[in-house]
C-alpha cells in the first residue's frame, strides 16, 4: 500500500457512486468538490463506501480531511498500513 | 442508545437494523439506501401494491398510475447534474437513462382571463411572466434570485412560512400570485389556499426551473428499479400487512405490533404514515393532537380512455391547470367536488421516443374534493355521485382545452373506458386520515419524533413530488441512522 494506491481507492469508490463524472483529469491537491460535482451526500458515500469495502472508519468530524485526493491519501494512509499490519 | 435495550436475544429473525413502515416513495428509497450499506431491513406494506400515492392499478386490462401525472424536476439539457432528480438518482444508484424520462410537450395555466404557457425551457416560461405581466418584470426577477438562494432542501428549513405572504411581498399583480399558486398547491400542498415557501420553492423549480417528463410505461418503470435492486440487496418486504402498534418504551421504539398479532423488533423505525397516522399507532400517543393536523386536501380524478389520438382533437399540451375565477381556491369544497378548477393531464403528449405513441388517447381530469362528503354515501350513491361528478369536472375541464366543448360529443362517442378514483381510493393506497393527498399541514422537515429511534418520513416531511418524495426518504436514511453510525 503506498499513497497512491490510496489516492486510486478513493477514485474508484467516487467512480462508482458518481458514474456521470469524467475522473480522467482530477488534480490530486485541488478540492475534489471544485473540480466534480460532489456534494455532502457524495462524500457520505465516500465515508460508507470506505468502512463497506476497505473496513476504514471515518468519523464525521473528520469527513472535511477527504477534500482532495492529496488531503485523502495523508489522511486515509495510515489507516490503511494499520490494517495491513494487523 | 441503550444498544442492549435494542436487540432482545433468540428473536429468530424478527429483529431488523430497521424497519420502514410504507412501501410509498419516501418508504422505497430509505429502505434502499439503507440496504445498500448493509443493514437489514424490513419495508412493510399495508396495501398490495407499492407506491404509495404514486401507485399503479389495473381496470379493463389496462394498467393506470395513480397519482402520477408527471415526473417533475426533469433537468435540462447540460444542467443536469444540479438536479435533484440526477442527485436522486446517484444516491440510489440508478443510471439517470434507466427510467426513460420523456420530457412533456408543453403545458399551461389557464385563468379566465390569462393562459401562460410554459414547457422544458425556463426561459420560456420568464419570457411568458414578462409578456403577459409587463410590469412585474423587475420584481418577479427578484423574486426568482430570492429562490436561487434559497435551500428549500435543507432539512433545518422552516415548513411554516406562508408562500402567498412572500408572494405578496414581491410582487404587486394579484393574478400572477394566484397564477404561481395554482400549479404549486396542486402539486403538493397540504394547507389550504396557500403553500410553504420552501415547498414552494421545491414545487416551482421542480416545475418550471426543471421540468415535466414521463417514462411511456408509467410509474412502474421508476418503481420497478428501486424495488428490484432492493431485493438484490436483501432488502426484505412484506405486503398486505399493516403494522397495528408501534409500542413504546421511554424515549424508544421497543417492537411493532402487526396486524397479524406477529412482534417485529428493530433498532431504528422508519415511518412514512404521516405525522397524525403514526402517532396514532403509538402505544403512547401524545395529547396535544390537534383537529387541524389533519389534512383537508383531496382529489377526485377521472380517467377516460378512447380510441383516438387526443392530437387528432387539436390537443398538443401535457398539463392543463386552470380555474375559472381570478383568485385561486385551493380548498376542500362544500359539495362532494369542485369542478371549478382543477388539473387536466394528457399522458399521451409525452414526446416519447421515436415518435413512439401510446396506443390509446387519455384524458385525466383531477379536480378537489370532500373527503366526508365521499365516505358518507352509501354504495350506490357512491357510484352514481362519481359518474355525476366526473361529467361536471369533464363539462369544465374541456373548457380549458381547444375547442374542447365541440369535441364532448366525439370524445364521449370514442370512449372505450372510464374510470373515477375518490378520496376513498386515496386512502385505500396512502392510508392517509380522511384520503389527505399530501398528508398533514403539520411537517417534520428533518424527521424527527419524540422517541430517539423513530423518524418520519414522506408526505409529513415535507418533501413533495416524486423526488422530492424520495430524497426525502434518502435524507432520513443518511442523516438519522447512516452517518451516525
Amino acid at each position: 500500500m503506498d499513497k497512491e494506491k490510496v489516492k486510486k481507492i478513493v477514485l474508484d469508490i467516487i467512480a462508482e457512486i458518481a458514474p456521470d463524472e469524467d475522473l480522467t483529469d482530477v488534480k490530486p491537491e485541488i478540492r475534489l468538490r471544485d473540480q466534480l460535482d460532489l456534494d455532502s451526500m457524495d462524500f457520505l458515500d465516500i465515508v460508507m463506501e470506505l468502512r463497506k469495502q476497505h473496513g476504514i472508519e471515518v468519523p464525521e468530524a473528520e469527513y472535511r480531511q477527504l477534500e482532495s485526493l492529496d488531503s485523502s491519501a495523508e489522511y486515509l494512509f495510515p489507516k490503511f498500513e494499520a490494517k495491513t499490519v494487523v | 442508545m441503550p444498544e442492549a435495550h435494542r436487540k432482545p436475544e433468540a428473536l429468530d429473525g424478527q429483529h431488523y437494523d430497521v424497519v420502514v413502515i410504507g412501501a410509498g416513495m419516501a418508504g422505497m428509497a430509505s429502505a434502499l439506501r439503507l440496504a445498500m450499506f448493509g443493514k437489514s431491513v424490513l419495508l412493510m406494506e399495508k396495501h398490495y401494491v407499492v407506491g404509495g400515492l404514486n401507485s399503479f392499478f389495473a381496470r379493463g386490462g389496462r394498467k393506470f398510475d395513480v397519482g402520477l401525472h408527471a415526473v417533475t424536476n426533469f433537468p435540462p439539457k447540460g444542467a443536469r447534474k444540479a438536479s435533484p432528480l440526477v442527485r436522486l438518482c446517484r444516491q440510489l444508484r440508478i443510471p439517470f437513462d434507466e427510467l426513460s424520462l420523456s420530457p412533456q410537450s408543453f403545458s399551461r395555466i389557464a385563468f379566465p382571463d390569462v393562459d401562460i404557457r410554459f414547457d422544458n425551457e425556463f426561459s420560456f416560461f420568464i419570457s411568458e411572466v414578462e409578456r403577459l405581466f409587463p410590469s412585474e418584470k423587475d420584481r418577479f426577477q427578484n423574486l426568482l434570485r430570492t429562490m436561487e438562494t434559497f435551500d428549500a432542501y435543507s432539512p433545518e428549513v422552516a415548513g411554516d412560512v406562508s408562500a402567498r405572504s412572500i408572494l405578496n411581498e414581491y410582487l404587486k399583480e394579484p393574478l400572477l400570485i394566484e397564477i404561481l399558486l395554482c400549479p404549486t398547491c396542486y402539486y403538493g400542498s397540504a394547507v389550504e389556499n396557500d403553500i410553504d415557501f420552501a415547498s414552494f420553492v421545491m414545487l416551482f423549480d421542480a416545475i418550471f426551473r426543471q421540468g415535466l417528463a414521463r417514462p411511456f410505461d408509467g410509474i412502474r418503470r421508476l418503481l420497478d428499479p428501486v424495488l428490484k435492486k432492493y431485493e438484490e440487496l436483501g432488502g426484505k418486504r412484506r405486503m398486505n400487512l399493516g403494522v397495528k402498534r408501534i409500542v413504546t418504551k421511554n424515549d424508544y421504539v421497543e417492537r411493532l405490533e402487526l396486524e397479524n398479532g406477529e412482534q417485529i423488533f428493530a433498532s431504528h423505525v422508519i415511518s412514512t404514515c404521516g405525522v397524525v397516522e403514526t402517532e396514532r399507532m403509538l402505544s403512547s400517543p401524545a395529547q396535544d393532537e390537534s383537529p387541524y393536523d389533519v389534512g383537508r386536501i383531496s382529489i377526485l380524478e377521472s380517467i377516460a380512455v378512447f380510441k383516438k389520438q387526443p392530437s387528432d382533437f387539436g390537443w398538443e399540451e401535457t398539463i392543463v391547470f386552470y380555474n375559472n375565477a381570478e383568485v385561486f381556491s385551493y380548498e376542500r369544497p362544500n359539495e362532494l367536488t369542485d369542478p371549478n378548477s382543477g388539473v387536466i393531464c394528457i399522458p399521451n403528449n409525452y414526446r416519447y421516443p421515436d415518435g413512439k405513441k401510446m396506443p390509446e388517447g387519455q384524458l385525466r381530469v383531477t379536480c378537489l374534493a370532500n373527503y366526508d362528503k365521499w365516505v358518507a354515501l352509501d354504495e350506490k350513491t357512491y357510484r352514481s355521485q362519481k359518474e355525476i361528478c366526473r361529467k361536471a369536472m369533464l363539462d369544465v375541464a374541456l373548457g380549458y382545452l381547444p375547442n374542447g366543448k365541440s369535441m364532448a360529443k366525439e370524445l364521449e362517442d370514442r370512449t372505450e373506458l372510464l374510470d373515477v378514483f375518490s378520496p376513498r381510493t386515496i386512502k385505500k393506497f396512502t392510508g392517509h386520515l380522511d384520503g389527505a393527498l399530501y398528508g398533514s399541514p403539520r411537517k417534520s422537515r428533518n424527521g424527527s419524533t419524540r422517541f430517539d429511534n423513530l423518524y418520519l418520513a414522506g408526505a409529513d416531511q415535507g418533501y413533495v413530488g416524486i423526488v422530492g418524495a424520495m430524497l426525502g426518504g434518502v435524507a432520513i436514511a443518511n442523516n438519522r441512522i447512516l452517518r451516525g453510525d
